[in-house]
């Protein structure tokens, strides 16, 4: 009764965990030029813009992978000392690899986009570092919901703009400024998740309660769904303007899902599956590249010069087999794109299908340790928080190694924490910030649970039901039920209005009960 | 380097990074099911809960964070559980709770009196006061009849409201 339950801080696990991590990102930068060269890599230098250049002997990039790694584990133990002991060793794992496999293609291409990207990690460690010092409560973020969906908007719009916007790879979905250019899509994804769960924490009782049923599937009122139909077309329309087909997939899944979440009606997943099908009708009978996109997945051989992505991953994958051709020693540099979007290509090349598989169990691992604390939530803003950014995480692992390995047509998205690519760092990032801040919140111990069998907390509204009166039963008279006596968690209350207030009161031991005032049964 | 080398750390590599997913296997399982400590042993509710029982998961001396945290002036009240619960107002010097507007805390529940109680600065700290409440103001489960100190490891109960400080 006077129990509850803590979940561990884990601290020294996550601190050995973290240095495993760290160590297995840097023996992949150091296996790559072992192997090449039977030396060690060469020298670091990281050039950013024009004339800023700081270089050293090749172990800098290694102290500095690992000096981050420990900023950003001490950082969160010491605001968040709750917060997922597995979540960072694993991300950082993930990024580890990346930035191994993304040195190991600038061996070929004479490049230096593993400098760039340990650049873009720091500013991405900093932004990091910045949401979980200053954040501190996810429930803060609730209060803007319009604010939060405006900005999604402009965010998704700004590519659009004609000075600012730029196109690349036949997408219009970056922005230049200066010499960095940015896919805000990245940020727009976790700002709508933001604005979606905090309007649908708001709105879901009238969504799911309020409107009329037709085929069977029950429609909300109109002006409930308003602000997130807007949204969604908004992003639709855009993103259509923007022929980028993966971000679009990313965005309504996540509104489905939400939806879903939060009414806890499956005709809205279904509804949803439907629109898809839909929507891929209609994208394959007009676009021309999406017709492309089909065809390379179907029959990539039929048009080697066209499909030389696709095919090469396929040579690539078969190539390396169960167990790759190890760090450096294959030619994952053919498949164009190798480093943002074709990275698990070039993973599953050079680590084979094993190494390729512990990379997705990785994602997966990620995933489910937020579903974990989105179940464990008490409040309804966390839960539906952690479980959207949980889905657009793992649907967007999902939607491009699908896609790169040929289980679903190719959609242009990054493999988060992987690619290189600035903006998905940055953004992947403060999606993670955001995520550690709720598992901290969910885990750590809470006053109110240890008070729950003292405290009541009869439901809001004045007409539930109130535990039977006991006139004699076996305790003598028991005056009407003083409101601390009864006890019920509100969570259950919440979940189940039907449940009875408190299991002592359970109609099936009350032989004596007379009256019983919720629901008007005879009395027994 | 030897093509047999190559190969062993191809392998060692592999290896390792599937000891990494055993590991975080290991710690999620040890993880599952939390630690079950007595609810004395957390650390919001006050002394006077429950006959301490000596726990052998954790002394019985607070922590040093708990001490030094004991030792600084609060600087916000939250509402822990309740219609409002999450609510955090800043502490200033004094603060009225209770249902009328005249209060700076007003608490959306029936069981509170229109001024129900006061929570006003001192040098030492924070002090709660009951303002002639109908149904009473409860600091760790005892009705207060004076001003007492509240402190964060207190936990006020006003109706079906729990308010406690944080540092």
């Amino acid at each position: 009764m006077s129990e509850v339950v803590v979940p561990r801080k884990r601290t020294g696990a996550s601190a050995a965990m973290m240095l495993f991590a760290l160590a297995l990102g840097a023996g992949g930068y150091v296996l790559v030029a072992l192997n090449q060269n039977a030396a060690f890599p060469a020298d670091w230098v990281m050039t950013i813009g024009a004339g800023i250049q700081f270089g050293g002997p090749w172990f800098v990039g290694i102290v500095a992978w690992f000096a981050l790694g420990a900023i950003t584990w001490g950082v969160t133990r010491w605001r968040l000392p709750y917060a997922d002991p597995l979540i960072l060793p694993v991300v950082f794992l993930l990024n580890g690899l990346g930035l191994s496999m993304i040195y190991r293609l600038d061996q070929a291409d004479g490049l230096r986009s593993a400098e760039l990207q340990m650049f873009w990690l720091v500013l991405a460690v900093s932004a990091y570092c910045a949401v979980v010092m200053l954040l501190r409560d996810h429930r803060r973020l609730q209060r803007y919901t319009y604010v939060w969906f405006l900005a999604g908007l402009i965010l998704l719009l700004s590519p659009l703009l004609p000075v600012l916007g730029k196109e690349n790879h036949g997408a219009r979905i970056w922005i230049e400024v200066g010499p960095f250019s940015f896919q805000p899509a990245e940020i727009a994804k976790i700002v709508l998740s933001v604005a979606f769960a905090a309007y649908l924490v708001e709105k879901r009782d009238v969504l799911a309660m309020a409107g009329r049923r037709f085929a069977g599937i029950d429609f909300p009122r109109p002006r409930d769904l308003g602000p997130i139909l807007i949204a969604w077309g908004f992003s639709l329309v855009v993103l259509v303007f923007q022929k980028d087909l993966g971000t679009t997939l990313l965005f309504f899944g996540l509104f489905v899902m939400m939806l879903y979440v939060a009414t806890e009606r499956p005709s809205w997943a279904i509804l949803g599956f439907g629109m898809v099908g839909v929507l891929g009708v209609l994208g394959y009978l007009f676009f021309d590249h999406v017709q492309t996109r089909f065809s390379s997945w179907l029959n990539p051989f039929s048009d080697y010069d066209r499909n030389l992505q696709v095919i090469s991953a396929q040579f690539g994958f078969a190539w390396g087999g169960l167990f790759g051709t190890g760090w450096g020693m294959g030619r994952p540099y053919l498949t164009p794109l190798a480093k943002n979007d074709f990275i698990a290509a070039a993973l599953g090349e050079e680590l084979g299908l094993f190494g390729l598989v512990a990379v997705i169990v990785l994602f997966a691992l990620v995933v489910a340790r937020v579903l974990k604390v989105a179940l464990a939530s008490r409040e309804p803003f966390g839960k539906l928080l952690a479980t959207g950014l949980a889905f657009v995480f793992a649907l967007q692992v999902f939607v491009i190694v699908g896609g790169v390995t040929r289980l679903l047509p190719l959609t242009g998205l990054t493999t988060p924490f992987v690619s290189q690519g600035g903006s998905s760092l940055v953004s992947n990032y403060l999606l993670l910030g955001l995520i550690l801040t709720i598992t901290h919140q969910v885990r750590r111990p809470q006053a109110e649970q240890a008070d729950a069998g003292q405290v009541v907390s009869l439901s809001s509204d004045a007409t539930q039901a109130l535990p039977a009166i006991r006139t004699h039963g076996p305790s003598g008279v028991e005056p009407r039920p003083d409101p601390a006596s009864v006890a019920s968690s509100p969570a259950e209350q919440a979940h189940d209005p039907a449940t009875p207030a408190s299991p002592a009161h359970d109609p099936a031991d009350a032989p004596t009960q007379v009256v019983r005032r919720d629901n008007g049964e005879e009395p027994r | 380097m030897s093509e047999l080398l190559v190969l062993g750390l191809k392998f060692a590599f592999l290896a390792l990074l599937w000891v990494f997913i055993w590991f975080v296997g290991a710690v999620i399982r040890s993880d599952l099911f939390g630690r079950r400590v007595p609810a004395t042993d957390t650390p919001a509710p006050g002394p006077a809960m429950a006959a301490p029982e000596p726990s052998p998961a954790r002394p019985q001396k607070p922590s040093w964070g708990a001490r030094r945290a004991a030792k600084r002036m609060p600087t916000a009240l939250r509402i822990s559980q309740g219609k409002q619960a999450g609510l955090t107002m800043t502490l200033g010097d004094q603060l009225k709770i209770g249902r009328s507007a005249d209060c700076q805390l007003i608490l959306d529940d029936d069981y509170v009196s229109t001024r129900h109680a006061r929570i006003y600065r001192t040098t030492t700290g924070y002090m709660v006061e009951d303002l002639g409440s109908t149904n009473g103001t409860y600091l760790n489960q005892e009705r207060l009849s004076a001003p007492a100190p509240f402190t964060p490891s207190d936990t006020l109960r006003i109706g079906r409201t729990l308010l406690i400080v944080e540092v």
